[in-house]
């Protein structure tokens, strides 16, 4: 055991961390007020391809698919330097983590030579298409439906809180073959297929994010299903897993915090209760920081990870609400746009514990898997 | 960063745990609030694992491990600061070691061969002979507790040697913190497990699984920043990691025992031995506020 970066990640990290510095506009932090905003979108996709260009955006994909075999490490620095910087890969995030290599392990041929090239230049956005208004944290009981008709599906249902569906060109949809768990399929659908519509749902997590997306007999190839019919729970699970630690939320959680203290202490204000705040929420982003590198460890050394995850992401959660209330009750002007960079923290901060698996879900996992409490009766 | 044991730390992992299993259960006749083992503390010493940190391969972390690990047992002894703050100043420090820290009474205070003086700002180190010190047997903190009733000569530290000094009984806190916390825990798993109301175990009600859920994120989070604490030396990793470390005991203690009804409460049960010590510790170096205030001047 030890904490040390070595050398050739200290020096990836640097060249993340530089090609962000010549590569953001001047009033970036204006751009990223809003994690999906119509501006924020269109600068994505050129950051994203000059990402590429300069091999950055997909490090940790096979050679063959235009990466670099780069170790979990590598793309989880890259993970943390973006994320600080606010993200300017945009949505495509999710095609660099888990859309990507899941077609890489599941796609057919065809899917792959039409989707992964794009991907790894920078050039597309996805949307998941999970969420239904009846299935939140209950997502096996969804209930959009996949109807076949010869070669094809004829899709008709509606999902919700699809972050990023108002500018993606694919959704990676779920949709209900048969009944059950195993009756739950993957669609890769065109967003510009007829019969879809989408309507971006007002929010005060910024501009563009969650959306409403309805299918009407939305019909589609059957060479759009990714995998057997039914195999969806199976995919999805492996998908996920692909990014258990989640998104490194601690990292712009630290930033923000020290920006804020940064702030406070060119007021002088940073005095004793506050530091205790200050200290408090600083602690709980380490300990985050320290449970997520557990976690990419065990993938660099193929250890399965059990309920860590789960643990991990909700010490996310805690570091996340420390710092967001800390902004609130200290730099409360950022939260009437006076700050920028403190806002979209604050936006981005305060889903942690809903967005990608809801907290109280994790807690079930940590009882059952980690703690190995008896099963709560269904 | 490598997050798994090395071949060295496996081995001195492998051999206090040997070590530890003879200590794992309280005797059943014991009614005491605190249970000292001359015995643990003697087999440590005969075995060499107060100079873990001062070994080349092993070094502090592997010592902070060590701290976790024996934490847990109901049986304690004077540990931490031998294995953790002895090797870090390079002063010749006969132990056990224990800390007066504004004249209050402290833990292991009775059989230190080294007293740590604090004194606000102010370190020193005094040796005590025979009668410079009292139990305080009534105590309920579950470590032997006594205080100083005899005059000592102090040797002041420099700022310097106090600002180590400090720094490594927060790495100590933590470690210690840990291993208490996650006995604790487990202590409470099991309880709720094999406890039925209702006609269920207790461990089936979410109300509780989820309590006992974010307890172990604290817990295992105090683990990692006592670790990174004892592996770096920096004053602001080991502020912030005493800092985790008694805010999260102020919240487990208080569910823990919850958790454990009336039966928590009695001697009978172990618990009390993890939580008494747990809020023994929360008080060193002026509790929260004092590690946040520490934490406010190395870590921003
Ligand atoms: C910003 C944002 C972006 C999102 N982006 C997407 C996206 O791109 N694609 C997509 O498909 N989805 C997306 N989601 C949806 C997200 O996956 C869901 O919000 C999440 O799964 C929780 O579902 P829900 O909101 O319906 O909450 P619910 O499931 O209704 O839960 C509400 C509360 O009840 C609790 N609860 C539920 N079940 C239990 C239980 N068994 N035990 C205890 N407590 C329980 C939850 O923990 C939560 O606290 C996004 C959400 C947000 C906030």
């Amino acid at each position: 055991m030890d904490f040390n970066w070595n050398d050739e990640q200290l020096a990836f990290r640097a060249t993340v961390h530089n090609f962000i510095k010549d590569n953001l506009p001047e009033n970036w932090e204006h751009i990223a007020h809003g994690p999906a905003s119509k501006e924020q979108t269109v600068f994505a996709k050129e950051f994203c391809g000059a990402l590429a260009e300069a091999g950055l955006l997909v490090p940790h994909w096979p050679v063959e698919w235009g990466g670099q075999d780069a170790d979990p490490w590598k793309a989880f620095i890259l993970a943390e330097e973006m994320w600080m910087a606010g993200e300017p890969r945009g949505g495509q995030y999710m095609n660099v983590n888990w859309i990507g290599p899941t077609l890489m392990l599941f796609g057919s041929p065809a899917q792959q030579q039409q989707y992964i090239p794009p991907m790894a230049r920078g050039e597309t956005l996805w949307c998941q298409g999970f969420s239904e208004p009846e299935s939140g944290s209950d997502l096996a009981s969804l209930r959009t439906r996949a109807e076949r008709k010869g070669d094809k599906y004829i899709i008709n249902g509606q999902k919700i809180w699809t972050s990023y569906a108002g500018d993606a060109d694919t959704c990676f949809c779920l949709a209900r073959t048969s009944q059950g768990k195993g009756g739950i399929s993957i669609f890769l659908i065109p967003m510009t297929t007829p019969g879809i519509t989408v309507r971006e749902i007002p929010s005060i997590i910024g501009e563009g994010d969650i959306h409403e997306v309805f299918f009407d007999d939305v019909e589609v190839a059957e060479t759009a299903r990714l995998g057997e019919e039914g195999q969806a729970w199976d995919i999805v699970g492996k998908a996920l897993s692909l990014e258990r630690v989640g998104i490194p939320r601690f990292a712009l959680a630290t930033t923000t915090l020290h920006r804020a203290v940064s702030l406070l202490k060119d007021q002088n204000r940073f005095t004793a209760g506050v530091i205790e705040q200050a200290a408090k929420a600083k602690a709980a982003c380490e300990a985050a920081r320290l449970y997520s590198y557990q976690i990419i460890d065990q993938r660099v050394k193929n250890i399965p990870t059990g309920a860590e995850a789960s643990v991990g992401r909700y010490a996310t959660v805690i570091c996340e609400r420390l710092v967001s209330e800390f902004v609130v009750e200290h730099v409360p002007e950022a939260i009437s746009g006076e700050n920028p960079m403190l806002l979209a923290h604050h936006q981005r901060g305060i889903v942690a514990g809903i967005a990608s698996g809801a907290a109280e879900i994790q807690l079930n996992l940590i009882a059952t898997q980690y703690l190995e409490l008896p099963r709560e009766p269904r | 960063m490598d997050f798994t044991l090395n071949e060295d730390q496996l081995a001195v992992a492998g051999e206090i745990d040997k070590l530890a299993a003879q200590f794992k259960s309280s005797p059943v006749d014991f009614h005491g609030f605190a249970l000292y083992s001359a015995e643990l503390d003697k087999q440590l010493e005969d075995n060499q694992f107060f100079d873990i940190a001062a070994m080349p391969e092993m070094g502090p972390l592997a010592a902070a491990l060590a701290v976790e690990r024996l934490a847990q047992l109901p049986y304690t002894a004077e540990v931490a600061l031998s294995m953790l703050l002895r090797p870090a100043l390079n002063i010749e420090l006969p132990r056990p070691i224990a800390v007066i820290e504004n004249g209050r009474p402290g833990r292991f205070v009775g059989v230190a061969k080294t007293l740590i003086i604090i004194d606000g700002d102010s370190v020193g180190i005094a040796h005590p002979q025979a009668g410079d010190t009292q139990a305080i047997p009534e105590s309920l903190f579950a470590y032997p507790m006594a205080k100083l009733v005899g005059k000592l000569d102090v040797q002041l530290l420099s700022e310097s040697e106090a600002d180590i000094v400090r720094t490594w009984l927060r790495v100590a806190c933590a470690a210690e913190m840990a291993g208490l916390l996650k006995a604790a825990i487990d202590a409470t798993v099991e309880h709720i497990s094999v406890r039925k109301q209702f006609g269920r175990p207790l461990g089936t009600l979410q109300a509780l699984r989820h309590r006992m859920a974010e307890c172990a994120v604290l817990a295992g989070g105090v683990r990692w920043l006592a670790l990174k604490a004892a592996w770096s030396a920096d004053a602001g990793d080991a502020a912030l990691a005493a800092l985790h470390a008694q805010e999260s005991a102020s919240r487990v203690i208080y569910d823990v025992h919850q958790m454990s009804g009336a039966m928590g409460m009695t001697l009978e049960m172990d618990l009390h031995l993890w939580t008494y010590r747990m809020k023994a510790l929360m008080s060193e170096l002026g509790g929260r506020s004092g590690q946040a205030e520490a934490a406010g001047k190395y870590c921003f």
